[in-house]
């Protein structure tokens, strides 16, 4: 584990890591385990009650089904919160945590090279969501009996959990460009937030508002969960959209980082 | 002799505030090059050029024949470094932490690194975070010499260290020289690198001022000095002393400036009984007006 940056990032992670996934796969999981007690009629007649265009902006849609159920829950919006919250807290620390720490002199002092660097954290990012998102499928896979939706399949909550993670993977890689690009913590969180809810917002609107189309198009959360993985499986097409969107943040936030200076 | 560092010209500029103004420096291949200066003259920026943290303005900087920026990774291999305040990650062991960045660099023996903590009497099992500034900057030390590198780079290396251990840092400095290494250290206080310089560089608001030997530099190093006698001395037996200035006697005390060497002033006071004699750390400050008397001195004449 002292091999290299990547792995070390990771190992010097460990406890956090650790605590990150507890906490989202207990959300998760507390969520998803409420299933059974929304599965009656009384309780589905509440739900029409509500202004559609409200519980279309919650993501909340045909939630009696185990499917409808946990894509408005578990994986509609506490889920990505936090894997996108675990992902800009990643992503901020990498590069611009670490030089305001002033811990970068010593790495960059080394036989590294900034790309390097940037690289070997996009790794460890990538490795330490998708850890996460597996601990959470493995507990939702857990308790799929008892909750009551099996029916999902395992395959469709393993694709559910992998996009989960590419979501996380690609805020975190905003997070690091951004931090990269500018060494400032504030300014990489104040863009992921900014993004992340036109995003959201974009994406769950555009129904409503034909003008939005655009910005769903272009939405992470169109990647994350408009082909419904959990109903389709995993979207590669989807997937490799988020990835690839992330690799190239991350390359153009590598660029200015090679050319700045390195704060002391 | 090749030159290990050369920069010519060295400008940074940070904004309208000017880090370096035209920087010209050469250190020479197998010697310690004391880097002295006030704070804010501009070491920490010539360091952090040589070592590609950051990008000049203008001029230009090679490190061991090579351009830092172009030559990367290859060149920081052959160097070593320390800053003044050595920042790691606190929650890991000093072991983990030296064998994570010996990996970096390729792989360093595991006894090198026993044998210098030993010396400095460091115990490698405890936590980066538990570590005293001192003990952390023991740390450092090891990090910038286990791989025996070619050139150090050392900004304000002892800050922090006990007198003790100060005497280890410059004995490890020593070892290196004779071992061919070239040693680059900044300091603000002359003492610091008094015991183990060849030449000094004198660095004030971004540019060289003065290169010399060192013995030409104590030469003219002004030191404060008190001495106190047992009984009233008269001022007119200490007059005419070559390098004593600003003699004021005081009943018992005697209070003047030094220049250069002490004989003349302490065979002047043996005639009396001497109690205490006090001599201060030569002041960089007041060593650089002199100099600065002199400059403009000689661009006036």
């Amino acid at each position: 584990m002292l091999r290299n940056v990547f792995l070390k990032t990771l190992w010097d992670m460990r406890r956090a890591l650790l605590g990150w996934a507890i906490g989202i796969t207990a959300v998760g999981v507390l969520y998803a385990a409420f299933y059974p007690a929304i599965r009656t009629p009384e309780y589905e007649e509440m739900m029409e009650s509500f202004a559609p265009e409200i519980m279309e902006a919650l993501g909340f849609t045909a939630i009696t089904t185990p499917v409808g159920y946990l894509g408005s829950t578990t994986f509609g919006l506490l889920g990505p919160i936090l894997i996108i919250i675990f992902g800009t807290w990643f992503g901020t620390k990498a590069v611009a945590g670490d030089e305001d720490a002033g811990k970068l002199d010593v790495l960059l002092t080394h036989p590294v090279s900034r790309w390097q660097l940037v690289a070997e954290r996009l790794g460890s990012l990538v490795v330490a969501a998708t850890l996460i998102c597996i601990a959470l499928f493995g507990a939702l896979l857990g308790i799929s009996g008892f909750a009551e939706f099996t029916e999902v399949g395992v395959a469709n909550l393993l694709a559910a959990s992998i996009h989960l993670a590419a979501l996380g993977i690609l805020f975190g890689g905003l997070a690091l460009a951004v931090g990269a690009a500018t060494a400032s913590r504030a300014t990489a969180v104040a863009v992921v937030a900014i993004v992340g809810i036109v995003a959201y917002f974009g994406n769950t609107m555009a129904s409503r508002i034909p003008e939005l189309g655009v910005l769903r198009d272009i939405s992470p959360f169109h990647f994350y969960s408009g082909g419904s993985p959990l109903a389709n499986g995993l979207q590669a097409a989807d997937l490799a959209v988020l990835l690839l969107t992330s690799v190239l943040l991350v390359v153009g936030g590598g660029l200015v980082f090679n050319r700045r200076d390195v704060a002391v | 002799m090749p030159s290990v560092i050369e920069t010519e010209r060295l400008t940074k500029r940070y904004g309208k505030r000017r880090g370096l103004d035209g920087l010209d420096l050469e250190v020479r291949e197998g010697e310690v090059f004391g880097f002295l200066g006030p704070n804010g003259a501009g070491k920490t920026t010539t360091i952090r050029l040589l070592l590609d943290l950051i990008r000049p303005t203008s001029g230009s900087a090679r490190v061991l024949g090579q351009d830092p920026r172009a030559a990367g990774r290859a060149l920081r291999r052959r160097l070593g470094y320390l800053a003044g305040d050595f920042v790691v990650e606190g929650n890991q062991s000093a072991q983990e932490l030296l064998t994570f960045l010996g990996n970096l660099r390729g792989g360093v023996a595991g006894q090198r690194v026993d044998r210098l903590a030993d010396r400095l009497d460091l115990d490698l099992r405890t936590r980066i975070r538990s570590l005293s500034k001192g003990n952390r900057q023991k740390v450092g030390l090891i990090q910038a010499f286990m791989h025996e590198p070619e050139l150090l780079i050392l900004d304000e290396p002892s800050s922090g260290l006990d007198p003790l251990v100060q005497q280890t840092f410059l004995e490890l400095v020593r070892e290196a020289r004779a071992n061919g290494q070239t040693v680059f250290m900044s300091s603000h206080v002359l003492s610091e690198v008094e015991q183990s310089a060849d030449r000094v560089g004198i660095v004030r608001e971004g540019r060289m001022i003065a290169v010399e030997g060192f013995e030409q530099l104590r030469a003219r190093a002004v030191r404060r000095v008190e001495i106190r006698f047992d009984e009233p001395v008269p001022a007119v037996a200490f007059t005419n002393l070559s390098g004593v200035t600003d003699i004021r006697v005081d009943g018992t005390v005697l209070r003047c400036l030094m220049t250069g060497r002490a004989d003349e002033l302490v065979k002047a006071a043996a005639r009396y009984p001497v109690a205490t004699i006090l001599a201060e750390e030569p002041d960089l400050e007041e060593l650089f007006f002199t100099l600065y008397r002199g400059e403009e001195a000689s661009d006036a004449a």
